[in-house]
């Protein structure tokens, strides 16, 4: 290696400056963007609560849209809402930002638990320090907190993915025209969300009779890339050709399925279901990538969630429900431009 | 690739600057400490909360399973090497744990159940760190194929073993070792060792003082243990001379082969390890617990200065550059900045790390 030049002079005063001036400019740009951690105070009627919402993962729509919702209601009731969450969905990296905010001393945490059964630790030390528990989208035990396993918490705010994997397995079997073979594109086994909506799906095929059956399913490790490649060996295989729907039980599923549908130049021919619904996905429905989309109602779980928080501070205990199942939209090409629909759509800013 | 270029062609001169140079190089020596010094007392004035001993080990619970993971890390980035294949090897031993301590939950005494998880998981854990040494000492497979293949190997065996499912633990009194602390003490005086104290009526939870979690404690022995392995042992002074020159150690005598794959058992222990702590913590296990800490575990040993061409590196500097990664992202939250930021600062104390080091070689 030829490094004695370089050793005698790391770096010249011109570049010196130069990097410095674009590290300088680089920075602010990012910081200018960046300054999203909403920390919005207003109104009067509750003394300085701090509510802080800890995502299942930081940045995507979803929880953005449930964001939108705390922060919503949050604004309404006058308490600081804070918002946070791991890089990766992962309890792993979820632990730790909890232990933060017991020491940050929050008095409600919102939270959609990475792991049904390694967050309830973390999360029984919250309201061992007197923390209030909600959980959203995710639940921790078995979701039951009134005779489950686990009832520390206050509510469990999500919607019923099980319902929603047989709503959507149903709008894909009549998409299909009521005969055929369905495929699940799943994303990672373990999470309570995803493997409920596969057994919803699995059910709502059981339910013809033999007339639809499940051809396989799989994991993709919530990467798109891993879907479209194991979709596509399966459309190339023996099986490929009895599949005539694909449900995705959430975007980077469908996407990766529709983009490996697409390069098989079978688009129109597959039926592809899209749990899920941000703008992506409404944008994939538009251009006839994917036939169905299974919206939640993600911005109704965040504001649920905060008003509850408020309620449980304000001892109006009796109107807190330890269920609040949330509900769906069904979106296709027909219904797309509805109001309904509409709202529906995650924000992903 | 040859790296070796040991003397700098401004040696001499250097030598006569020598005593003007001296604060500069105390500040290369010590920037570690120095630089974690000043993220303490930044986020202690800007972040309200962030100082306070229960924060603090919190913090150091929480770094317990980074740390011990980067422990081993180190003892083969001195020796020369890479170890990719430890994040799953974690998962995979926190699995094996799992399914031993839910098997014999309740029909063993508590001691039993924890002691047969552990014999399992690095039982199981140590099998991976075996293959790795053997197939990069005996058949000179290059350290960073090798792990890279058994990252995979170990991540598809621990879903096999597991169903793919995470492998939940319901007795009782695991998930109380892996979450509880040395020392209780109640607003009225009274205390306890172990556990929490009888009779708690009319006490809150949030009034009971807890002091030392069980992963703190932990944590310090094996810290204590690698410290003194590596600095105190003939096994220590064969890793850095491995690292050094690995045909230097074998015309020494040293038997490179067999101590190499000592090394990546070692490793593949201490993540295993990491493992278990995981399943005792969290009450549950699988396979893909510990791949979210593999690159952290890396950057943690090169900002504690570790060189990745070996022969360089320390426990000190690791538990520094662990610190380090996990008071920034401890200390965002009490900003309330957006945890994207981690990435970029955590990014930057990489690079800065390797800087220093770079410009104190051109000083000493």
């Amino acid at each position: 290696m030829e490094d004695t030049e370089l050793g005698k002079k790391i770096l010249s005063r011109r570049e010196f400056l130069a990097g410095t001036a674009a590290v300088l400019a680089g920075g602010s740009l990012l910081a200018a963007c960046g300054s999203s951690t909403s920390t919005s105070t207003g109104g009067s009627s509750s003394p300085s609560y701090t509510f802080v919402l800890i995502q299942g993962v930081k940045g995507d729509p979803f929880y953005v849209t449930m964001q939108k919702g705390a922060q919503a209601m949050a604004d309404k009731l006058g308490v600081k809402l804070l918002v946070d969450g791991p890089a990766q969905f992962s309890a792993t990296l979820q632990a730790p930002i909890v232990d933060a905010y017991i020491a940050k001393k929050v008095d409600v945490m919102i939270i959609a638990a990475c792991d049904k059964q390694a967050m309830i630790a973390p999360l029984q030390r919250a309201n061992d320090a007197g923390i209030k528990v909600i959980s959203v989208d995710t639940f921790i035990g078995n979701g039951d907190y009134i005779n489950g396993p686990v009832t520390f918490p206050l509510s469990y705010i999500g919607s019923d993915n099980e319902q929603g994997g047989k709503i959507a397995g149903q709008a894909l079997i009549t998409a299909i025209g009521n005969k055929g073979g369905i495929y699940i594109e799943n994303v990672t086994p373990g999470i309570s969300t995803t493997d409920q909506r596969q057994q919803g799906c699995e059910e709502a095929i059981q339910a013809t009779n033999g007339a639809v059956t499940l051809v396989g399913s799989n994991y993709d490790n919530d990467s798109a890339a891993t879907a479209s490649q194991q979709v596509s060996s399966l459309l190339a295989s023996s099986k490929g050709s009895q599949v005539n729907g694909i449900f995705g039980t959430n975007l980077f599923s469908a996407e990766g399925a529709a983009q490996a549908v697409k390069n098989a130049n079978k688009q129109g021919q597959i039926k592809i279901a899209n749990f899920d619904a941000p703008q992506e996905a409404i944008n994939d429905l538009n251009n006839g990538v994917v036939d169905l989309v299974i919206a939640q109602k993600p911005a109704d779980m965040g504001s649920t969630a905060v008003q509850y928080g408020v309620y449980a501070l304000t001892g109006k205990t009796s109107s807190i429900q330890k269920r609040v199942a949330t509900g769906y939209v069904v979106i296709d090409k027909t219904n797309v431009n509805d109001p309904a629909s509409q709202a529906a759509i995650y924000k992903s800013s | 690739m040859n790296v070796s270029n040991a003397v700098p062609p401004n040696a001499k001169e250097s030598q006569s600057e020598k005593t003007v140079l001296k604060p500069l190089e105390i500040v290369s020596k010590g920037w570690s400490w120095l630089f974690l010094l000043l993220l303490v007392i930044f986020f202690s004035i800007t972040g309200q909360g962030f100082l306070n001993i229960f924060n603090f080990q919190t913090i150091g619970a929480d770094m317990a399973l980074v740390l011990i993971m980067a422990l081993g890390e180190t003892f083969v980035i001195i020796s020369g090497g890479i170890d990719l294949s430890v994040g799953f090897v974690m998962g995979l031993a926190s699995v094996a744990a799992a399914l031993v301590m839910s098997s014999m939950g309740g029909s063993a005494p508590l001691f039993v159940v924890v002691l047969a998880g552990l014999g399992a998981g690095l039982g199981v854990g140590l099998i991976p760190g075996l293959v790795n040494g053997l197939i990069i000492a005996r058949l000179r497979v290059p350290s960073f194929i090798v792990t890279l293949g058994m990252y995979g190997i170990a991540r598809g065996a621990g879903f096999i073993l597991s169903g793919g499912q995470p492998v939940s633990i319901q007795t009782n009194g695991i998930g109380q070792i892996g979450n509880g602390y040395l020392l209780y003490l109640l607003p009225d005086g009274r205390f306890s060792f172990f556990h929490l104290p009888s009779n708690l009526e009319g006490v809150r939870p949030s009034q009971i003082v807890q002091l030392l979690p069980f992963p703190l404690i932990f944590l310090v022995v094996v810290l204590l243990f690698c410290a003194w392995l590596l600095s105190q042992t003939r096994f220590g002074r064969y890793t850095y001379a491995v690292g050094g020159s690995e045909e230097a150690s074998r015309r020494a005598g040293i038997p490179v082969a067999r101590h190499t794959i000592l090394i990546y058992m070692l490793s593949a222990l201490l993540a295993a390890l990491a493992g278990v702590l995981y399943t005792l913590r969290f009450s549950n296990g699988a396979a893909d617990v510990g791949d979210p800490l593999l690159l952290t575990s890396i950057a943690a040993v090169i900002i504690g200065g570790a060189s990745l061409f070996g022969g360089e590196g320390t426990i000190l500097g690791t538990v520094i550059g662990a610190l380090i990664i996990s008071i920034i992202q401890n200390g965002l939250i009490f900003l309330g900045i957006n945890p994207f930021w981690q990435f970029i600062a955590v990014g930057t104390v990489i690079i800065l790390a390797v800087l220093v080091d770079q410009a104190k070689k051109r000083l000493v």
